[in-house]
């Protein structure tokens, strides 16, 4: 199995634990991963559309050369290149006036056969949950555990989940906890958004959006919170203490990367998936865990 | 088949307290839940308050909440509801003042809101025999949002509105958007101003919870993105988003991808000492996991050149 590899600009950023935990796991799942490294930012969602499609088509052009789907761990560029992906495969006049525009000076054209997938719906959809279950050393048992999509990874429809089987895609991280072995403790918010788009449009509602998330999955007894989406961590984990700052109480509810909280199933150490380096501390989910082992 | 109701109830004649009253009748295998409250309302308790008109789900009208989830109770059918027993909760929508029973305050949900983006066209006067009509390819896309019929799901569906009620939400910025891209307007610029406005475009977190929620297919997330991408281009007039903005293009431009120390700092603005102290204790946290980037430390992508070539041909395009 091998992919193009787009880790994205936090994932080495704002949010360094996360690549180094993301290549182990991968390794460690025999998952090979090729990094696309001369390709550009998807926009985040900040870009205008007209600027950041072809700099998208760019990306799938490099990839469909390599001959791979592209592998992403953060929600807001899979979002964000789904959703450019599904216009250029949608409409081919589209993707042939960007091929013509965009890429053709540089010899490149997107033929619209890439896809775009996020780690956990390749755990899902193409390495197999038996695969993954075979390897599991450590049961998560105990732990209790409250998903946390980031918005990308269920909407929009037509670019997320555009089949009705694949609906399922919105349930993966609720599964996950199960498979992992850990108790599930369900929040309301879990599709919802983080409120890290709007942090410096409106500081508060941002801000208000981080309490309650993290407030209700502390209060239903989660030990911790797992999130794909490294934007969602960087305000859920990041801006946790200014969120409970603004509203008055005590939250203290780690949050953790899909690939930290795979990792700790597959047996690596809380340090070797760089859990030290979160803002809210990780002390009690480690010792937790190191009971475990 | 019989089927218990269970109804929010407030009268602001008696003590205003929020209740529940059930309602046990009798309907229809093909009952929709508004067969049911007209029978309840008429053959048990006449005092019971709820909006409805068209009954055809055309009017919008008829919004609740069944069994949580909003819904036009005009075209949910009671045997949908009724699969985990035969019970059915039926609530006002969240976040909006209740003025009786399931009737919700629409001035304050969504009229006073559609009313700020001041929705009217001013034409820019090009008529022919008093008509000013759009080719058919351009008034397709303005007779999908004109469509919408106020129903007000796709703000009920929102993530901001549960935490700031004076958000405009995705129905009246979906009207701005009818606005501000309709040719004949002479103000489309003007109205892309009022919704850059605190509260407006800039406060959505264009999580697509709109799209998914509206009955119509309106998608009123990607009227927003396209109001939004229409500012980007005119030039932002809000004053942080602007710098945000412009700190990510800028870096994006220059080395390919987003240099994070960078846009932390630029957003807040270089001259902004308390936006940049508010910066700090966080920054220091970080510093000290050794997980803040570095502003200005950010090194190139491989052929960020190529990048910023598609970047600027694109922005040229848009002019």
């Amino acid at each position: 199995m091998k992919y193009a590899f787009y880790p994205g600009c936090v994932s080495r950023g704002g949010c360094p634990e996360l690549y180094p935990s993301a290549v182990k796991v991968a390794e460690k799942l025999g998952i090979e991963l090729d990094e696309l490294k001369s390709v550009g930012c998807t926009g985040a969602g900040v870009l205008p559309q007209n600027i950041s499609d072809p700099i998208n088509a760019r990306t799938f052009a490099k990839a469909e050369q390599m001959g791979l789907p592209i592998m992403t761990i953060c929600s807001t560029c899979q979002g964000v290149m789904a959703q450019a992906n599904y216009r250029l495969k949608e409409d081919p006049q589209y993707r042939d006036k960007i091929n013509r525009e965009f890429l053709a000076d540089e010899g490149l054209e997107y033929k619209g056969t890439t896809e775009v997938k996020h780690l956990l719906w390749v755990i899902f959809e193409d390495y197999g949950i038996e695969r993954l279950q075979a390897l599991i050393q450590r049961p998560l048992k105990g732990l209790k555990v409250s998903p946390f999509y980031g918005c990308f990874l269920r909407r929009p429809p037509e670019a997320i989940t555009p089949t009705k089987e694949l609906n399922r895609r919105k349930a993966y991280l609720d599964e996950l906890i199960a498979i992992l072995g850990a108790d599930m403790a369900d929040i309301s918010g879990k599709g919802k958004c983080c409120g890290f788009p709007i942090l410096s449009a409106n500081e508060e509602n941002s801000l208000a959006m981080v309490a309650k998330h993290t407030g209700e999955s502390k209060q239903k007894g989660a030990d911790f919170m797992v999130t794909p989406c490294p934007l969602c961590h960087l305000n859920l984990d990041g801006n946790q203490a200014r969120a409970e700052a603004q509203t008055g109480q005590q939250i203290d509810l780690p949050i953790l990367h899909l690939p930290q909280f795979l990792g700790l199933a597959l047996g690596f150490n809380p340090d070797e998936m760089n859990l030290k380096r979160h803002i809210v501390s990780t002390d009690e989910v480690e010792s937790k865990v190191s009971m475990m082992s | 088949m019989e089927v218990t109701f269970k109804v929010y109830r407030k009268d602001p004649e008696k003590d205003g307290k929020p209740g529940r009253s059930n309602y046990t009748v009798e309907v229809a295998e093909s009952a929709t839940v508004l067969d049911a409250l007209l029978k309840i309302r008429d053959e048990v308790d006449s005092t019971l308050a709820f909006r409805a008109s068209c009954a055809k789900g055309y009017c919008g009208e008829c919004m609740v909440r069944v069994n949580g989830s909003a819904r036009l109770c005009c075209t949910a059918k009671v045997p949908d509801y009724t699969k985990k027993g035969p019970e059915i909760s039926l609530d006002p929508l969240r976040n909006i003042p209740v003025i009786k029973d399931l009737v919700f305050d629409f001035d304050a949900f969504l009229w006073n809101k559609i009313k700020a983006v001041k929705p009217w066209l001013e034409s820019d006067g090009s008529s022919v025999n008093g008509e000013n009509l759009l080719p058919d390819s351009q008034m397709q896309d303005m007779r999908k949002v004109m469509s919408c019929f106020n129903c007000g799901m796709c703000d009920e569906g929102c993530t901001v509105l549960p935490v700031d009620f004076n958000f405009l939400g995705p129905a009246a910025l979906t009207k701005a958007y009818r606005l501000a891209f309709d040719p004949r307007n002479k103000n489309s610029r003007e109205q892309v101003k009022i919704v850059e406005k605190p509260k407006g475009i800039w406060d959505c977190v264009h999580c697509y919870e709109a799209d998914e929620h509206c009955p119509r297919g309106i998608e009123p997330t990607k009227r927003i993105v396209a109001l939004r991408d229409k500012a980007y281009h005119a030039g932002i007039t809000h004053e942080t988003v602007a710098r945000h903005h412009k700190s990510f293009a800028a870096s994006v431009k220059e080395s390919g991808w987003v240099d994070e120390g960078r846009l932390a700092v630029e957003s807040e603005g270089l001259t902004n000492v308390k936006g940049l102290m508010k910066l700090l204790p966080t920054a220091a946290k970080a510093l000290a996991k050794g997980k803040a980037p570095i502003p200005y430390m950010h090194a190139k992508r491989p052929d960020a050149d190529r990048i910023k070539k598609i970047f600027e041909k694109a922005e040229q395009e848009e002019k």
